[in-house]
């Protein structure tokens, strides 16, 4: 029997309204001042895809009741001892997150890209009498400017949207161009009670742009926020993937 | 496996899976393990090549969009 970890919260035990994985009980170890919130699980038993999906619908609802950092899917304790040796060691990395993400909640906004790369930028005239050798790098050179292009215009769209929020730099968390359809990917933590304005503002913002589609998604928990130093690692020993995973 | 575009409707669920797999607190050192067969790195991409409705299909039914096989592709 394993441990398998949803959430670390403040302690004392705080009181919430969702079960864990597949409905079954939702367990609280406690520690350092804090707790960490886990299903129990037979290590015979495979996670299945929805437990993916589960899993947020988990930590949704303790974030719901607490302050919340979420655990990233798939991490299991092999007993209590385990999990509260774990938030032993890193108790005060822990407690620095938790502020951090405190009354907060994560939105994600994405902007796809209209048009296939490489379709709006200018190529230049191809020299029929030119060998393929020549013919390559100028081909090469017209797919690198159109690369630098979309990621100029990918870096002022995230200057926009940033704008737009009118929060802290330090409170938004942004990709671009990671892949080909994807323009940008931002998240950024609101307090929670302004959440609705800026989702409302962002997509007014969005409706507005010509070369990319927008997609606003949340209040969600601070999944991205929720990273500590893991300089203070934990070692393996203490807290370990399911075993027997990947299945042979 | 193809690639298929993007759908908006995709992206949402694609950004979701992307945190649940690759945010939060990482209480342990890296390591690969697989849900459904599938490593978990490929698992985001199989999850939104299948629909949504696949996803909320009751558990027992036929798995949607290459849960059960590993290998991925671009996210594209």
């Amino acid at each position: 029997m394993r441990l398998i970890a949803h959430a670390i919260t403040p302690a004392p035990r705080p009181r919430v309204a969702v079960r864990g994985l597949r409905g079954r009980p939702l367990e609280w170890l406690e520690s350092a001042g804090l707790g960490i919130w886990s299903t129990r699980w037979d290590t015979a038993e495979p996670l299945a895809r929805e437990d993916v999906l589960d899993h947020h619908r988990v930590i949704e609802g303790i974030c719901a009741a607490t302050p919340c950092l979420p655990v990233r899917f798939g991490t299991a304790f092999a007993d209590a001892a385990a999990a509260r040796a774990t938030l032993d060691r890193r108790s005060d990395a822990l407690r620095d997150a938790l502020a951090r993400v405190s009354g907060r909640s994560e939105i994600a906004v994405t902007l796809l890209w209209r048009e296939p790369s490489g379709d709006s930028a200018p190529r230049p005239p191809v020299d029929d009498a030119a060998g393929t050798g020549r013919r390559f790098l100028e081909e090469r050179q017209a797919r690198w400017s159109a690369s630098d292009a979309r990621r100029r215009q990918a870096a002022e769209l995230v200057e926009r949207l940033v704008a737009t929020l009118a929060v802290e730099p330090a409170l938004v968390r942004h990709e671009i161009c990671s892949s080909e359809r994807v323009a940008v990917s931002l998240a950024v933590l609101s307090p929670t009670d302004q959440a609705p304005d800026q989702i409302a503002s962002l997509r007014r913002f969005l409706a507005g742009l010509s070369d990319v589609t927008g997609v606003v998604n949340g209040p969600w928990p601070p999944y991205t926020f929720a990273g500590i130093d893991e300089s203070g690692g934990v070692s393996a020993g203490s807290a370990t993937r399911l075993p027997g995973w990947p299945p042979a | 496996m193809s690639v298929q575009p993007l759908a908006p409707s995709d992206a949402s669920l694609l950004e979701l899976v992307d945190r649940l797999l690759n945010k939060g607190v990482v209480l342990i050192g890296e390591a690969t393990i697989s849900v459904a067969g599938v490593d978990l790195i490929y698992l985001g991409l199989n999850l939104v090549l299948s629909s949504v409705d696949a996803l909320e299909r009751p558990r027992g039914g036929p798995a949607g969009g290459g849960g059960s096989s590993g290998g991925g592709a671009p996210r594209t």
